[in-house]
């Protein structure tokens, strides 16, 4: 069959999709290109693909059959062949089309700039969004899914700010620190955000990240290497986070633990040359165990949106960012007690039961305290917890020296 | 000739009154008993032909029938073996009809002729009308705690044909045996730190709201919980009384004075089924854990790993103090108003009480979560984080007194005692079963106190039902510290301490 004339992104679409091809051969069939005769080769059997064992089945649809990456030579000539014809290309991607699913290929004219000269860059593109947010200066918060309110907090904060001063934020759509970037990100403006996705653009994972997936698509982009359609598997994960290194100038580390996937990131950039910045956290968090590790093996510590912005180059008419949370805090004066209670809060999660034992309190003046304390922005409580929200307030107003 | 005895069976926690008719007459020898015998009961035909030959008394080679009027209800149980038995001799005319008048009888037979303890005395004698009733010496203190009837007792038959005819004398009450001491209650005094537990148990004491402690391993989240019953007040004789019956019908040791007058404190394990927590059963309807924990404590240890279903068939019982069990023969209605107080871990891994420590997958932590549903979560009014103690709570430093600042349980129980007397003032027995309607006469709250939690309702962090609750907890920590009144802010900041949502199911944000 001859196949249609087609955009060469429908190629690269159904070459993407196609059983057998793994990124590697993607990217080699991808750069020998134009992609309209590759596709003519495949479907020939005369692709260069060398012989292999034939056993596996091609299935009636294609992209189900995809998992893993394999060897290009484990899998005959003619058997992809007989997949590849069976393939609509101008069907499928009308589809995608239609689904709002957009597709780039290494060397076309959308292809995110700064993946050109990436030592392993993502042959095929799917993205749903605009694309265009990735031709800014762009940055990378991440950290890990199992973030304490802090480090929510200070990614909230930085990816706000960043965002703020007109970059574009890139993280990997995950719960915690993830997801609190974009959350920060989406919530100033312009706003521009960009999530990297290691399931298909249109399978939002994980499923509770849906309507953050949705935002992130209406204000910037969502790409992923993987078909629509695909879950997220294991392998992916890594795969994911060089691209997030891959498109962005420097890479904000919020919160690691000591083995996570936001140190592949670190890795990624590290390869790549790309600055990674580290948020330092207390030295007895688990949470912050990765990220204090980077800072020890000489790594740059970032204190806020400004510390990269420094990083960066970048030297804005700085107005001051997010106002810190207990701005109004400084009107109120504290009592002993009221500062006992502080003083047994950390700013890790601090269960009531041990802000209890601390203060020596009574229930109810500890209640009393506390609800007032967090009612002024300066604790913060949840599922039996507390945790120190912001700055503490002065005693006198004329200790102000506040920085940010 | 035909002679009647009257007995009763047990019905779930209620004895019902049977009599017992038997007949012999002139026929071909036979030995039949009707009137819906289960099967345990129609094998008291075997056992009252041994006990009577073996004790030498006379046995009818004639034709003989068992009645057990009404013959329309079934009843189970060796508890007519007696009965049956002391008809059978006044039938062949061993013991004259005058000599059994007035009395009720009840009690297994051995084939030696020995009287045998049968469970649910207590409800079975208290369903008889007569004057006097004959019992195993095994049950008689267990009898005697219904008190309105002379409690007789005979170690077998001969002796108790020989007490009958009067040639010999009834034997005593037996006095309560002088066995080991009960075991002491655990004191709280032994507990080191825990000053939000400790706390939380007084308040659920005091008030009777359900409690939930979550905490790692070893938090000490069960030591705390099995000093609750040193903290409730002794049970009334009403609530005791109820409280035998139960425990007699289940058929579990009574103290030895027979009646149970400290509050129970169950802790069934978690692979407990449905049935033997509320009750029911296929052999005679049997009241389940929920019911031996009537007017005591029911502690679920490891709430998570019960099976989801068990646990919503408290929902019901805790909601109305009463568990209905219905079976296609019978429904009964169990008595199980309880103190429920349940421990859980945070997650699988047991640490994640507080973020960034535990190292469960995110997923695994929901499906965790989510084995406790949503309703049964929601009637627990204290939820309370637990953590271990910190090291030097555990070992304090030379010089200090070791438990310094640990209250005994008396002295919490004396709090505890007066603010149940506030709460009986208001017409319920804890605070926990003020009725919503009643909440502005008997809660009312101060403006300060109203103004902490309009914020919560404004935020959305307190529902309506939640607003009920913490006003019934704050009732209670005012009449801890003795306050009448009108809530005031500590009071009702205190409650909300003790109400974390642990297991919110909000976005995960800053």
């Amino acid at each position: 069959m001859t196949p249609r004339p087609a955009p060469p992104e429908a190629y690269a679409a159904a070459l993407a999709a196609l059983p057998g091809i793994g990124p590697a051969r993607l990217l080699e069939l991808v750069r020998r290109g134009p992609l309209a005769k590759e596709w003519a080769a495949v479907c020939a059997g005369g692709s260069g693909c060398e012989g292999g064992d034939g056993s596996d089945d091609p299935g009636d649809e294609p992209a189900a059959a995809f998992a893993v990456p394999r060897p290009a030579g484990n899998r005959s000539g003619a058997a992809q062949a007989r997949a590849a014809r069976r393939v609509d290309v101008a069907g499928r991607w009308r589809e995608l089309r239609g689904a709002g699913i957009g597709v780039t290929y290494l060397g076309a004219a959308d292809y995110p700039p700064r993946l050109r000269d990436d030592p392993s860059p993502p042959a095929v593109l799917f993205w749903r969004g605009d694309l265009g947010v990735l031709e800014r200066d762009a940055v990378a918060v991440v950290g890990t899914r199992r973030a304490t309110g802090y480090g929510r907090g200070v990614a909230h904060r930085i990816a706000h700010d960043l965002s703020g001063e007109g970059l574009c934020v890139v993280s990997g759509l995950a719960l915690g620190i993830d997801g609190a970037a974009h959350e920060g990100a989406l919530a100033a403006r312009p706003g521009w955000t960009a999530g990297v996705a290691a399931s298909g653009v249109d399978v939002p994972y994980p499923r509770r990240h849906a309507g953050l997936w949705d935002r992130v698509i209406d204000r910037g982009v969502v790409v992923s290497e993987t078909g629509p359609g695909h879950p997220a598997q294991p392998w992916r994960f890594p795969a994911r986070n060089r691209i997030i290194a891959g498109l962005v100038r420097a890479v904000v580390v919020v919160e690691s633990h000591a083995r996570g996937g936001s140190l592949h990131t670190v890795d990624a950039a590290a390869e790549r040359g790309i600055d990674v910045l580290v948020v330092p956290g207390p030295v007895t968090s688990p949470a912050s165990e990765g990220t204090n590790q980077l800072l020890r093996d000489g790594r740059a510590p970032v204190r806020h949106a400004r510390d990269v912005l420094d990083e960066l180059g970048r030297f804005p008419a700085w107005s001051g960012g997010s106002p810190p949370p207990a701005a109004s805090g400084g009107a109120h004066r504290l009592d002993e007690t009221t500062r006992a209670v502080l003083d047994a809060v950390d700013w890790t999660p601090t269960a009531t039961a041990v802000v209890a034992e601390r203060t020596g309190l009574g229930m109810g003046p500890l209640g009393v305290v506390l609800v007032r304390l967090e009612s002024w922005g300066v604790l913060r409580g949840r599922d039996g917890w507390w945790e120190r929200a912001g700055d503490a307030p002065r005693r006198a107003r004329g200790e102000d020296e506040r920085m940010v | 000739m035909l002679a009647t005895i009257p007995s009763a069976s047990l019905l779930g926690v209620d004895g019902h009154p049977v009599t017992v008719e038997v007949q012999v007459a002139n026929g071909l020898p036979c030995f039949a008993i009707v009137g819906l015998p289960d099967l345990s009961c129609r094998e008291a035909r075997d056992r009252v032909r041994a006990a009577i030959v073996s004790s030498d008394l006379p046995w009818q080679s004639r034709r003989v029938t068992v009645n057990l009027a009404p013959s329309g209800v079934r009843k189970g149980g060796a508890g007519l073996d007696l009965p049956i038995a002391v008809a059978l001799l006044v039938a062949s005319e061993v013991l004259r009809p005058a000599e059994v008048a007035g009395m009720a009888f009840l009690g297994e037979l051995g084939l030696d002729g020995s009287l045998r303890r049968v469970p649910g005395v207590v409800p079975m004698v208290d369903a008889l009308d007569e004057p006097a009733v004959v019992v195993p010496p095994a049950c008689a203190r267990e009898a005697a705690v219904v008190g309105r009837h002379l409690v007789r007792h005979a170690r077998d038959l001969r002796e108790l044909v020989g007490a009958l005819r009067g040639q010999r004398a009834w034997a005593p009450l037996p006095a309560p045996p002088a066995g080991p001491p009960p075991a002491p209650v655990p004191d709280l005094a032994d507990v080191r730190g825990q000053r939000l537990g400790r706390w939380a148990l007084e308040v659920a004491a005091a008030g009777g709201h359900h409690l939930l402690l979550v905490g790692p391993p070893g938090a000490g989240k069960t030591m705390l919980a099995r000093r609750l019953p040193g903290l409730l007040p002794p049970l009334g004789r009403r609530e005791a009384v109820e409280t035998t019956r139960i425990h007699s019908a289940a058929g579990l040791p009574l103290p030895p004075a027979g009646l149970v007058s400290e509050p129970p404190f169950r802790a069934p394990h978690h692979g407990a089924s449905a049935a033997s927590l509320v009750g029911g059963g296929s052999a005679g309807l049997r009241p389940g854990e929920i019911s031996a924990a009537h007017h005591g404590v029911l502690f679920l240890d490891e709430l998570a790993e019960f099976p989801a279903g068990v646990l919503d068939t408290l929902r019901q019982p805790l909601e109305e103090g009463v568990v209905r069990v219905s079976r296609a023969r019978a429904s009964v209605c169990f008595p199980a108003r309880f103190l429920l107080v349940a421990a859980m871990n945070p997650c699988p891994c047991g640490e994640g009480s507080l973020p960034g420590r535990c190292r469960c997958e995110e997923v695994a932590r929901r499906r965790y979560a989510a084995r406790v549903s949503g309703p049964l979560l929601d009637r627990f009014d204290l939820r309370v984080l637990v953590e271990p103690p910190e090291v030097s709570e555990l070992l304090p430093s030379a010089g200090v007194p070791a438990l310094e600042g640990s209250e005994p349980s008396a002295t919490v129980a004396a709090r505890v005692a007066s603010a149940r007397a506030s709460a009986r003032r208001r017409g319920v027995v804890a605070n926990a079963d003020l009725p919503a309607s009643c909440l502005d006469e008997w809660c009312p709250l101060s403006a300060e106190a109203r103004a902490v939690l309009e914020a919560r309702l404004r935020q959305g962090r307190l529902s309506a039902r939640g607003l009920h609750r913490v006003r019934r907890v704050a009732r209670t920590v005012a009449d801890l510290a003795g306050r009448e009144g009108s809530l005031s802010e500590e009071d009702v900041c205190a409650a909300l301490l003790l109400r974390a949502d642990l297991f919110p199911n909000g976005p995960v944000g800053p």
